[in-house]
Order: C-alpha cells, then structure tokens, then sequence
C-alpha cells in the first residue's frame, strides 16, 4: 500500500505556513491585511510569523509591504496571484490524494 | 506549537483540508464586522426614534403623549446620527485592519449614505415649510425611509449579502404601505416593521457568520 503521494508543495506542506496561506487566501485578491492583524487572527508570535512569511515571500507566494497610515508605519501581507494558484494546486492535490485513498480501500 | 513543530505537515489529506477549512472560517469571521454593530443601532433609532413619532404626531393629528412639536424629530435626528457613527466606527476599525479594493469599496458605500441623505435635506428644507405638519413629517420621513431602502438593496447588490437585500426590499414595501395609509401610521408602521426588520436581519446575519 505504498503508492507514491503525488508531490504536495514542500513551502505550504508545513502546518505553519498552511495555515497562513488559508487565511491569507480568504481576502480578495488585491486585498492586504496589516500583520498584526494576521497574528492575531493566526496566534503566532510576531517572530514566527516573520519566520514563516519570510519563507512564503521566498517562494513568491506572498508580498510584504511596508508603509504608513498616517503616521503609523504598517506592514501589510497578501497573497500574490502565484500563491493563490500554489494554495489551489495544494487543494486540489490533497483532493486527488483523498480519493485516490478512497478509492484504494474500495478496492481492498 | 514551536518552531519545530511549524515545519511538520499535517498527519495526513483529510488533516490538512479540515485545518484549511478552519482557518478560512475563523479569518472570514475576525475580519467581517460584526452584522449586529451595524444593524442594530439603526434597528433601535427607527424604533425609538419613529415611535416617538408617532405618538406625538398619530393618525389624524392625535396626540397620544404630549411634548414638544420639535422633540420627535430632534430624538430621531439624535439616534441616526449616534447609528451613524457607531456604524462609522466600525467601518473604519475594519479598513485598518485591511486594506485595498475591499475597504474602497466600504468607505465609497458610506459616503453615498452621506452623499443622498445630506442632498435629500438641503433640498427638504426649502420645501417642507410650504407644506401642513403632517404632510411635511410624512414628506420626511417617507423620502428618509425610501433612500434607507434602495441603500440596504445596493449594498446587498454590492456584497452580495441576500439578508441585506431583502432587508432594503422589506423597508421599501413597509414604505410605501405606510405613505399610503397616512401620516401618523407610516410613523408606527415604520418603527415596527423597519426598525424591527433592522433588528431582524441583524440577529439573522450573526447567526449565519461562519463559527
């Protein structure tokens, strides 16, 4: 029963970072939502946090931008268009893989 | 959870789909305000606000509690603007959080409240003096209820929010029934069944919000 798992994006394959990808995935796509926003929503330290959208920035599935409302400097996060195709690609594959599983067992 | 465990996938597919699910529900919740901040406080400004109404100026120029002909109005005036700002706030607690196509989209909608209500007025009162109370309250409160109608309808275009829409729909009808039974009714008509629609669609989009 060791049939080969089709290949799951190794950047948004860690807990973490799926979990970032969702919720970014939620905003409409020229939407950006202010980092402390996102940790809160998330409940990662900021350090984490950084950690993880420096990875996902990386890959090219997000864009961190810093700038200023009003006087208050802001860093605000979204999901590039290449990241939103990655998170459906991943769905999707996790899809293929549960039938694939479903399926096998039907067989069995 | 350390930093350890962040790189660890999920256990397995179905693991991984249930943890975007739940991530996607708890975002969309945190970050759509809250139906009943802005609903509510316009449901019990109607309510009160055109209760007052009627029962200074009722059916056939009765008066059920005496007070000043200007309290109705100034009690009215009173909660909308405090609804307004109330909904003003959370609006903007809402573009702080995020920003782009979304909160433009928000903040042009407010301001066409704004725009129509403040356009309505200018030209009202020039014209409501010429006219006998009852029929100036009505000419008010009518052209008030109408606009609040066709704003909740577009903003239900808008979001495509049906709870919304049919909201608007509902305070247009209710309208039009009480212009046409008369000054004093529409007052009572529009405190119960528009300020209580208010209070309705509110409760019933904050039980639909995603847990």
């Amino acid at each position: 029963m060791s049939a080969d798992l089709p290949e799951l994006d190794p950047v948004i394959h860690a807990q973490a970072r799926l979990r970032v990808v969702s919720a970014l995935s939620t905003l409409r796509e020229a939407d950006r939502i202010a980092f402390p926003r996102l940790q809160d929503i998330l409940r990662m330290t900021a350090g984490n946090l950084s950690v993880h959208l420096r990875k996902l920035e990386d890959a090219g599935y997000v864009e961190v931008t810093k700038t200023h409302q009003g006087r208050t400097p802001t860093t605000l996060v979204r999901l590039t268009g290449r990241g939103r195709v990655a998170f459906e690609d991943y769905t999707a594959a996790l899809h293929a893989l549960l039938n694939g599983t479903a399926n096998l067992q039907e067989e069995l | 959870m350390d930093a350890r465990d962040d790189e660890l996938p999920p256990a397995d597919p179905a693991e991984s789909l249930r943890l975007i699910a739940r991530e996607r529900a708890t975002t969309a919740r945190r970050l759509t305000p809250d139906p009943r901040l802005l609903l509510w406080p316009w449901g019990l400004a109607w309510l009160i606000g055109f209760g007052v109404f009627f029962l200074r100026f009722g059916p056939d120029e009765r008066v059920y509690v005496d007070m000043p002909d200007y309290l109705p109005l100034t009690v009215l005036l009173g909660l909308i603007t405090l609804a307004g700002i109330t909904t003003g706030f959370v609006g903007a607690r809402a573009s702080r959080q995020v920003s782009g196509p979304s909160s433009r989209q928000g903040a042009m909608y407010g301001f066409t409240w704004s725009v129509a209500f403040i356009g309505m007025a200018v030209l009202f009162s020039r014209i409501s003096d010429l006219l006998p109370v009852p029929d100036a309250n009505l000419l008010w409160a009518g052209a008030m209820v109408a606009l609040t109608g066709a704003l909740h309808m577009a903003g239900g275009a808008l979001w495509n929010d049906r709870v919304l829409y049919v909201l608007g729909l509902s305070i247009s009808v209710v309208n039009v029934v009480g212009v046409i039974i008369g000054p004093g009714w529409h007052a009572l008509i529009v405190a119960v069944f528009g300020g209580g629609g208010m209070l309705v669609a509110g409760l019933i989009s904050w039980l639909r919000m995603p847990r």
